[in-house]
């Protein structure tokens, strides 16, 4: 009985530690969204520019590749591993034109000689990049947290049934 | 194989308007593969639901793809898809666009974590 009071104890503790972790990550999660919306805006400001400069359908949709276009790689790619806790974690690595020979720069869909704002575009959009790819890491985390504590309380629930 | 296309790193794909698209891209994210087949879909007004469930559910069975970037306002219309996903790999992140702003509130993982802390479920 005395033993049962204990685990039950140690359980509910466990179950306030798991809440607390998991509001710290949804206000983390929250902050690098925003953060993201702000990295994306910036971009979006610079595309604007851009598209000021070359003309309104120089910076669009039929610029990007399509189903008939050559193959090709992408610069950037995530590498994963599993963190301590057992959640997904990324990390964004460029690929270098001498690693893999189909890598595409972007830039060049826009033309050769691109105005400035293009590239700022560009690094703004990586920022973006950056923020997401720890927005995952930080949902992931989540996610574990979350998935603990429902089993948790499942124990709990069976304890004092 | 494997090996090979674990050094090389897994795909980040998106799923949003032409200015998501188009920046994302830029940023380096796009990739055409060997069958031809993108890793993004620009959405715009003209595009069918069913078109983007189908793409939304393409990407999820694609094995080269770890995380799928969304804009909020079209994982909206694709919610139910959305919330029936329940494995880790593929991520998934709903991400703001240039005309809905971040609303946590809609947010499929942060409305899962608010459940938890409904009064009644803490007991």
């Amino acid at each position: 009985m005395c033993e049962a009071k204990e685990d039950l104890d140690k359980i509910c503790e466990t179950l306030d530690k798991l809440t607390l972790d998991a509001l710290f990550l949804v206000q983390e999660e929250i902050d690098l969204k925003l953060n993201v919306e702000n990295a994306m805006s910036g971009g979006e400001a610079h595309l604007a520019k851009t598209r000021y400069i070359i003309g309104q359908n120089n910076v669009s949709a039929l610029q990007l590749p399509t189903e008939n276009s050559a193959e090709f790689s992408s610069v950037i790619k995530v590498e994963g591993s599993e963190s301590l806790l057992g959640a997904n974690t990324y990390t964004l690595r460029e690929i270098k034109k001498s690693e893999d020979e189909t890598v595409q720069e972007p830039l060049r869909w826009f033309g050769f000689l691109v105005p400035q704002n293009l590239n700022f575009a560009q690094k703004m959009f990586r920022q973006a990049l950056q923020w997401s790819v720890q927005a995952v890491n930080t949902q992931n985390q989540l996610q574990r947290v979350l998935h603990s504590i429902s089993s948790l309380k499942e124990v709990k629930s069976n304890l004092t049934a | 194989m494997a090996l090979h296309s674990a050094m090389k790193g897994k795909l980040i794909s998106v799923i949003g308007d032409e200015d998501t698209c188009v920046g994302f891209l830029l940023g380096g994210v796009g990739e055409i593969n060997k069958n031809r087949h993108p890793n993004f879909l620009v959405v715009d007004k003209n595009t069918a639901v069913s078109e983007i469930e189908e793409t939304f559910k393409k990407f999820m069975k694609r094995d080269d793809i770890d995380i799928i970037l969304i804009n909020q306002n079209i994982a909206e219309i694709i919610r139910h898809v959305i919330d029936s996903h329940n494995t880790p790999i593929p991520a998934i992140l709903e991400i703001p666009s240039k005309d809905h702003p971040y609303d946590a509130s809609k947010d499929s993982i942060l409305r899962r974590a608010k459940g938890m802390f409904n009064p009644d479920e803490m007991l």
